[in-house]
């Protein structure tokens, strides 16, 4: 048996024990929350179930929520890969979304699968997390997933290597050029509807008499000012970009402590 | 004393044609040239009480006009008549543009501007709505000038380079300074007081190679008045108006800083020649919704100025269309690249 059989039976094991114990009632096909370090009320839980089911169909990529209380030494990056590998097999699915939160390291990995590598690149991945920082850090998970799932499919629509944060894309920012060009094209046609003065300052220049006669450029003096590149700091400090998983599956991704 | 041009073939009163440049019969059509015209047929009245009235050769009527007309019709026969005395010693023009659009011409060069003005209401194009239209000499003076320029300034050069993770900004001072010979040539200001100063500012430019020394028979058939205020009292207007352009030389002459602050600036300008010139001016009073507007057209070059009605629909419909092909357009780029319309 290959380690990568291995660890996917024991992920099947587990997964098994764990809806015997949990009593968790939904088939493992149709689950996206495998809330193993039990962050989530049962509430939330079903709630964000039917969230990420109603996206995963949508972008036919499942969105997925792992947490666990301890990665028993091993990297979340390995850990979240290891159990991608047992679910992608277990599922038939290998387009999916993975949000996975290890509660001993503090530690929040996004990655993308499938064709939510190129989908949700490293960059997108990026973007995700700033904006799931700021639930994470004041402990509320279930608003982390739930930023996840809405703002990785909204990026998800846009074209491979396209920022889907730039200002371009931004329905106001391009309501509000076309309003200013209306506004200066009429504008100035109001103006100059009565006619425009089209002499320039050549008009009546007399080139053979006008000249300069002296001139003098003179240093003076010099100041030099210094300033430092502030360094990209990411707060509680990032890790990651994209990998391999232990059964050979390639995804984008990136992580953040918390 | 009052002149009237008498065609040699008939006798009737010729005035000038724009088209062809010449004094023109309107009886037998008959042409002349304006240096060869023989002068036994310009037929010059001495009136006693000159200063006060002036008599049409023709009939003998009384020319009302207003004390700054040089040129105008008998308002009771029509001839065309030329007030002479208020064209010699100090109020002798010095040079003359002479009409080269024709009244024929010049209606329908203004019936076509009509039709380009995109906000104005839809009746205003159409429909015949000229009620007036005036050739009319109007008197300007043209500024040959001559000024000295000094400026003194501090220009900087900024250069950016990086060391490690340092960006250092060195900037280096410049004491700059330059002294200048001016000259601008024939800059015109309009001498009368009736006329809009806005507007016959935007009638510029007049094209001086057609500029020919003043000769009265120009304005034979057309309206022409004498200067309201001299050479003088006009100056500082000619002043104001090119000291922009004096501004503008001056900073073509500091080149290569990234940026300019001047610390002393001197400006002379003083005028070396005067010419007291008539430039050709269409007047068009134009009815629309029971309001007279007031349209001038340059008689040399065509070119119509003046405050045509404005329609807020229209100005709406193309503020809308503008923005909303905008909208559209960059949606579609933003599509194109981004693969999202929303």
């Amino acid at each position: 048996m290959s380690s990568a059989k291995r660890q996917t039976f024991f992920l099947f094991f587990m997964l098994f024990f764990m809806m015997l114990t949990g009593g968790v009632a939904v088939s493992a096909a149709d689950q996206h929350i495998y809330d193993q370090a039990d962050l989530l009320t049962e509430a939330e839980e079903s709630e964000l179930e039917a969230l990420a089911a109603e996206y995963s169909q949508q972008h036919e990529s499942d969105f997925l929520f792992l947490t666990t209380p301890s990665t028993d030494g091993v990297p979340v990056m390995t850990y979240m890969g290891d159990f991608f590998d047992g679910w992608a097999v277990e599922n038939g699915q290998e387009d999916a979304v993975l949000l996975t939160i290890d509660m001993g390291s503090r530690e929040v990995f996004l990655a993308g699968f499938g064709t939510a590598e190129t989908t949700l690149d490293n960059s997108r991945v990026d973007m995700v997390l700033d904006r799931i920082m700021p639930y994470m850090r004041i402990g509320d998970y279930g608003g982390a997933f739930r930023e996840t799932v809405t703002t990785a499919s909204r990026y998800m629509e846009f074209r491979p290597g396209a920022n889907p944060e730039s200002i371009f894309f931004k329905t106001w920012f391009q309501l509000a050029v076309s309003l200013v060009l209306g506004g200066v094209i009429v504008g100035s046609m109001v103006l100059n509807a009565g006619g425009r003065v089209t002499t320039t300052s050549r008009t009546y220049f007399d080139g053979n008499n006008t000249r300069v006669t002296s001139e003098r450029d003179r240093f003076r003096n010099k100041t030099v000012t210094r300033r430092r590149i502030p360094k990209k700091n990411n707060s509680g400090g990032g890790f990651g970009g994209g990998g391999m998983t232990g059964g050979g599956r390639s995804f984008s991704g990136g992580g953040r402590g918390f | 004393m009052v002149i009237q041009y008498k065609c040699p073939n008939c006798g009737s009163d010729m005035a000038f044609d724009a088209e062809s440049g010449k004094l023109s019969c309107p009886n037998c059509g008959r042409q002349d040239n304006i240096e060869t015209f023989p002068e036994e047929n310009i037929e010059r009245k001495l009136d006693p009480e000159e200063a006060k009235e002036y008599h049409c050769e023709n009939c003998g009527a009384v020319i009302l006009t207003e004390a700054e007309t040089t040129a105008t019709h008998c308002s009771f026969c029509g001839a065309p008549v030329v007030l002479a005395d208020r064209l010699t010693g100090d109020l002798a023009p010095a040079k003359v543009i002479p009409f080269t659009i024709s009244k024929e011409e010049a209606v329908a060069a203004f019936r076509e501007w009509t039709k380009n003005g995109r906000l104005t209401p839809r009746g205003f194009m159409s429909g015949d709505r000229i009620k007036k239209m005036t050739g009319m000499y109007v008197p300007f003076w043209l500024y040959d000038i001559d000024g000295t320029a000094e400026v003194a300034a501090i220009g900087t050069r900024v250069r950016n380079y990086q060391r490690g993770d340092t960006i250092y900004t060195e900037t280096d001072f410049y004491d700059v300074y330059r002294a200048i010979d001016l000259s601008y040539l024939k800059v015109p200001a309009d001498a009368s007081e009736k006329m809009d100063d806005e507007l016959m500012d935007k009638l510029e430019p007049y094209d001086y190679r057609e500029l020919k020394d003043f000769r009265m028979p120009y304005l034979a058939g057309f309206l022409a008045e004498k200067y309201d205020y001299d050479d003088e009292a006009l100056f500082s207007r000619v002043e104001s108006k090119i000291v922009p352009y004096i501004d503008s030389y001056i900073h073509t002459t500091i080149s290569g800083y990234s940026t300019v602050s001047y610390t002393n600036k001197q400006i002379q300008a003083n005028k070396k020649n005067v010419y007291y010139t008539l430039f050709p001016v269409w007047m068009v009073y134009y009815d629309f919704e029971n309001k007279e507007h007031t349209f001038a057209m340059n008689g040399q070059t065509g070119k119509v100025v003046g405050k045509p009605p404005i329609s807020g629909g229209k100005v709406a419909a193309w503020f809308t269309g503008i923005a909303a092909s905008t909208f559209v357009a960059l949606k579609a780029v933003a599509y194109a690249m981004g693969g999202v319309l929303w």
